[in-house]
């Protein structure tokens, strides 16, 4: 085991206001002293998202929110405000994900004085000016016109799975809308929205590193100084009843095959069996990693693609980065399972490959030596997930989010130690299934695939060198192994269509 | 893309670009994964680097650099390769240095490749590895209790690898899908065409992936891969780049007991020199998806060399006149809104490279306006001086930038490594500052006059943007 202070420094200032592994919470704070970090980290999570988009009106979270950051504020122009943060090397910037809206920024605490009054502004007093307004929105339709259908098939492929598993909710569309969305949006919209939403009720400061008292007192005053009231929450939305198998093939000229896969589930950090499935699912598929055994499989002995991984919780920008993001909590979330870029040809199998192998998992469960590499991997692992105070607040602020006492890291390195197999394969029984999959892929050849998805064809694959007899006969029965997906079950969408509304 | 001089602000780091600029990081900077950071330090000696660095270079060559620093018993280990595609030279076998970067995961006969997975999965370690230009990087993020296992287990690869043919040839197949997951990027679609166009005979004129001909005939190259790693995986051209929890005395002796043996024999590569550029190079690209028009222009610019004020005022030319407080952002981005961001790259690269400046135009009709518009900057920029206080609130802002990036271990390493591959050393990190202070309005001024349209190759992507 990793040698640590019984601690980690960076919370060793809260042991008598938390208790160790946890941050400082106040009914609207969220604070983490770090005396020795030279820098001030921010996060300040506003609870609104794009589930809150009107009908009609979906991007206007993401709109509203971006202009809090890319936006003038009642003192300042937007080149203003860039001006004055240039010297001081700072920033702020915005998330905007489905339940949550985070305004971040990190600064040398010499520079707070000049900095504070910046990061105040852009959230208690955004001007929404008129041309602000043209130029975020215009990057959003971009966004959702050219750089998600065109640009990355693999977000594409994603995004369409959610598109398909929550279709008619809030949860559907792009965090950036879709393209009809934004482009009915008006900047009284975008008031209201603030005005409803970024309220003193629905707001939680998140201040962590070398600050001091009285930079906790300016925040508290300026979030007074936000309207009270709250809207009511938006309940978690209710994804399309899923019996057996479906397809949605999203049709793009020239594309490879991406293929996203999964199904919601009912089970969220803080809950009981969540720790447990954490482990199943890592031994799965941990992101971007060779000890994924979809990697393994897909990957390794067969040189299908870039890599395949397994997720029990959103893992927006999974080609960009390796550590999970926080500020992403979703009350509702899915087991997805994401298939590289391969060749259309090889889709079928590498499909088939995935299922089957989840199906083994949730048939067998893990075995003893998978479980207990699995635990010694993560017991050092989760240690990369935060290793700067900007992330750790970041991880505070999330356990606000799904109520959780202490600290979600800390808990499960905890848990970790007396967990069993047993409790693993119980969760896996009770949490994961492969009969009643949602699967999306983006392809050059959605036609051919459809029909080859929908006949159950045997899917042979060759290899350019030899194989291992043992690979070849597990090939053969990959390549025959049934996914039973009717053709009524399998829609295509050309991409020029998908989040146009 | 080659990386950028130390320190140099993450171009769209704040709103300015978003997530398009995000994603032109993402396709051309590296293929693997780059570290990023952010965070600080005190100034111990009057020098930029906070952290004490000890450097010592074994009898064969081995450079070992060391950085201990507070980490809460977390360590970097970083294998830097002074090889990536440039030392590609042989027709035929672009993207090969890539390639084997994969290869180098595929085992030993003391380490078979699903015992080394097991190990370094067993310990935890945040893993991985890119190439790039001028390196190719092998990275780990260990607890301090591991190190001296992780020593042995990359000792023991870099010496002693082995892989049959049959896993060559499925590793190939692996390249492929890399290559397929970026191709559909506008950006990598440019990125491609600008080199392929800017450079004759230097094999900067391709990609760290190669070109597609050559991936394809990957498969067949396993012979060239054990010559590859006879030639280039030499301590004579490895440096190792720990920083974190360590004690450096023990790392030391470590490094000698598990590298000592290891023969040199690099063998440099021989790489054609590029010769003048004497007219302008123009090239529309084709690009089978949509987008909004791209424009990318490259300036020929002379090799990195920390102490050449030419190359460090080069590298403020670029932040003053593309960056997000610069007159033409203000212009094209937030007045008249006619681009999605515009932004400026000074590649710090081992041989002669590039400057990039790199647009997305929202109205494919202005196209032609925006190339003027900077055109028109760059000869302001060469005929005026640009102010004091910008200047010097630039220079502050890339020391302060520079430093907010070395709070963790592997943050520090990441942002070393290009500027170790590229010089061989860690020496230059302070010449670059010691020069940057040094560097006056007159030197961007002569920076700018540089900028020649001889010297310089203009793609633009014209994507059928709806």
């Amino acid at each position: 085991m990793i040698r640590r202070p019984a601690c980690p420094l960076v919370v060793l200032s809260l042991l008598v206001a938390a208790g160790c592994g946890g941050s400082e919470r106040m009914d609207d704070m969220v604070l983490l002293p770090v005396p020795e970090d030279p820098t001030v980290s921010f996060d300040l999570w506003f609870a609104v998202g794009s589930l809150d988009d009107p009908p009609g009106k979906e991007g206007l979270a993401y709109v509203t929110g971006q202009l809090l950051a890319q936006g003038a504020t009642a003192n300042n122009s937007y080149e203003e405000i860039l001006e004055k943060l240039y010297p001081l090397a700072a920033s702020y910037d915005v998330r905007v994900d489905k339940e949550m809206t985070t305004l971040t920024g990190r600064v040398h605490r010499d520079k707070l004085d000049e900095y504070l009054p910046l990061l105040v502004d852009a959230f208690l007093r955004p001007a929404f000016r008129e041309d602000d307004f043209e130029r975020v929105r215009s990057d959003a339709l971009n966004y959702v016109r050219n750089t998600l259908r065109y640009a990355s098939d693999e977000e594409l492929g994603k995004a369409a799975l959610w598109l398909d598993v929550f279709e008619g909710t809030g949860y559907a569309h792009p965090v950036q809308g879709t393209v009809a969305g934004l482009e009915a949006i008006s900047l009284d919209d975008v008031k209201r929205f603030y005005a409803e939403h970024f309220t003193r009720d629905n707001l939680v400061i998140g201040v962590g590193g070398g600050y001091d008292d009285a930079v906790v007192e300016r925040l508290r005053e300026a979030r007074a100084s936000l309207p009270a009231g709250r809207p009511a929450a938006r309940p978690a939305p209710e994804p399309r009843p899923l019996e057996g198998r479906r397809v949605l093939l999203v049709s793009k000229p020239g594309a490879d095959a991406s293929i996203s896969f999964g199904f919601p589930i009912d089970v969220r950090r803080g809950d009981p069996d969540f720790y447990a499935l954490w482990v199943a699912n890592s031994w799965l598929g941990e992101h971007r990693n060779s000890s994924s055994h979809l990697y393994q499989v897909i990957r390794e002995a067969r040189g299908l693609n870039y890599g395949d991984y397994s997720y029990i919780e959103a893992f927006p920008e999974g080609g960009q980065r390796t550590m999970p993001p926080t500020n992403v909590g979703r009350r509702q979330q899915l087991f997805e399972v994401w298939i590289r870029t391969l060749p259309n040809e090889q889709a079928h199998f590498a499909l088939r490959a995935a299922v089957r192998e989840l199906a083994h998992l949730v048939d067998h469960g893990l075995t003893e030596e998978q479980f207990e590499l699995t635990r010694s991997f993560l017991s050092k692992y989760v240690l990369h997930f935060a290793d700067t105070t900007a992330a750790r607040l970041g991880y505070a602020i999330d356990d606000r989010f799904y109520g959780i006492e202490g600290s979600h890291l800390e808990n499960f390195r905890r848990r970790l130690a007396d967990l069993t197999l047993e409790e693993v394969n119980a969760a896996i029984r009770r949490h994961l299934q492969y009969r009643n999959l949602d699967i999306a892929i983006v392809t050059g050849d959605a036609e051919r695939l459809a029909e080859a998805l929908a006949s159950d064809a045997p899917s042979p694959i060759s290899y350019a060198a030899p194989k291992p007899p043992e690979i070849l006969a597990e090939d053969e029965e990959i390549a025959t192994y049934p996914l039973k997906i009717p053709r009524d079950r399998i829609r295509i969408v050309p991409v020029t269509e998908i989040f146009e509304r | 893309m080659a990386g950028r001089a130390p320190g140099r602000p993450t171009p769209g780091g704040r709103a300015a670009g978003g997530p398009m600029i995000k994603i032109v990081l993402a396709v051309l900077c590296v293929l693997g994964v780059a570290g990023a950071g952010v965070a600080l330090a005190g100034d111990p000696a009057g020098k930029v680097f906070p952290y004490p660095v000890r450097v010592e270079t074994l009898d064969n060559g081995l450079q070992l650099i060391l950085i201990p620093m507070p980490s809460e018993g977390l360590v970097a280990y970083w294998s830097i390769v002074r090889t990536g595609s440039r030392d590609e030279y042989e027709p035929g076998h672009t993207g090969f240095a890539h390639f084997f970067e994969h290869m180098m995961f595929r085992g030993t006969e003391r380490h078979p490749a699903d015992e080394y997975n097991r190990l370094i999965t067993r310990m935890g370690a945040d893993a991985n590895a890119y190439t790039t230009d001028d390196l190719t990087a092998y990275h780990l993020g260990i607890a301090k209790e591991d190190l001296e296992t992780v020593m042995e287990l990359e000792a023991d690869r870099f010496q002693h690898l082995s892989y049959d043919e049959s896993a060559f040839k499925t590793e190939a197949g692996a390249v492929y899908g890399e290559y397929r997951k970026s191709k559909m990027s506008p950006f990598f679609s440019i990125y491609e065409a600008v080199r392929e166009t800017a450079f004759d005979r230097h094999t900067y004129g391709h990609t760290t992936m190669g070109f597609v001909e050559d991936i394809k005939a990957m498969p067949t190259m396993y012979d060239y891969s054990r010559r590859f790693f006879e030639r280039y995986y030499r301590p004579d051209n490895v440096v190792l780049l720990i920083a974190g929890d360590i004690e450096p005395d023990r790392v030391v002796e470590l490094a000698r007991r598990y590298y000592g043996d290891w023969k040199p024999g690099y063998v440099p590569p021989e790489i054609p020199p590029e010769p003048e550029q004497t007219r302008e190079r123009r090239i529309d690209v084709p690009y089978q998806g949509r987008s909004l028009p791209i424009i990318w222009i490259a300036y020929k610019n002379d090799r990195f060399r920390p102490d050449d004020r030419n190359w460090v005022a080069s590298d403020l030319l670029a932040s003053l006149a593309f960056g997000e407080t610069s007159d033409l952002h203000k212009e094209l981005v937030l007045d008249k809104q006619w681009v999605e961001f515009i932004e400026a790259e000074v590649n710090v690269n081992r041989d002669p490279g590039l400057i990039d400046i790199i647009s997305r135009v929202k109205d494919p009709e202005k196209v032609d306006a925006v190339l003027e518009r900077i055109d028109s900057t760059i000869a302001r920029f060469q005929k005026e001086l640009v102010s004091e206080k910008r200047l010097a609130d630039l220079k502050s802002r890339l020391r302060y930038r520079f430093l907010m990036g070395l709070d963790t271990p592997d943050h520090v390493a990441a942002s070393l490594a290009r500027i170790v591959a590229v010089t061989g050393g860690i020496e230059a990190v302070e010449t670059y500052y010691t020069t940057l202070e040094q560097v006056t309005r007159e030197d961007v001024r002569q920076a700018a006059l540089r900028l020649t349209p001889q010297r310089r190759t203009v793609a633009v992507l014209r994507g059928k943007s709806e």
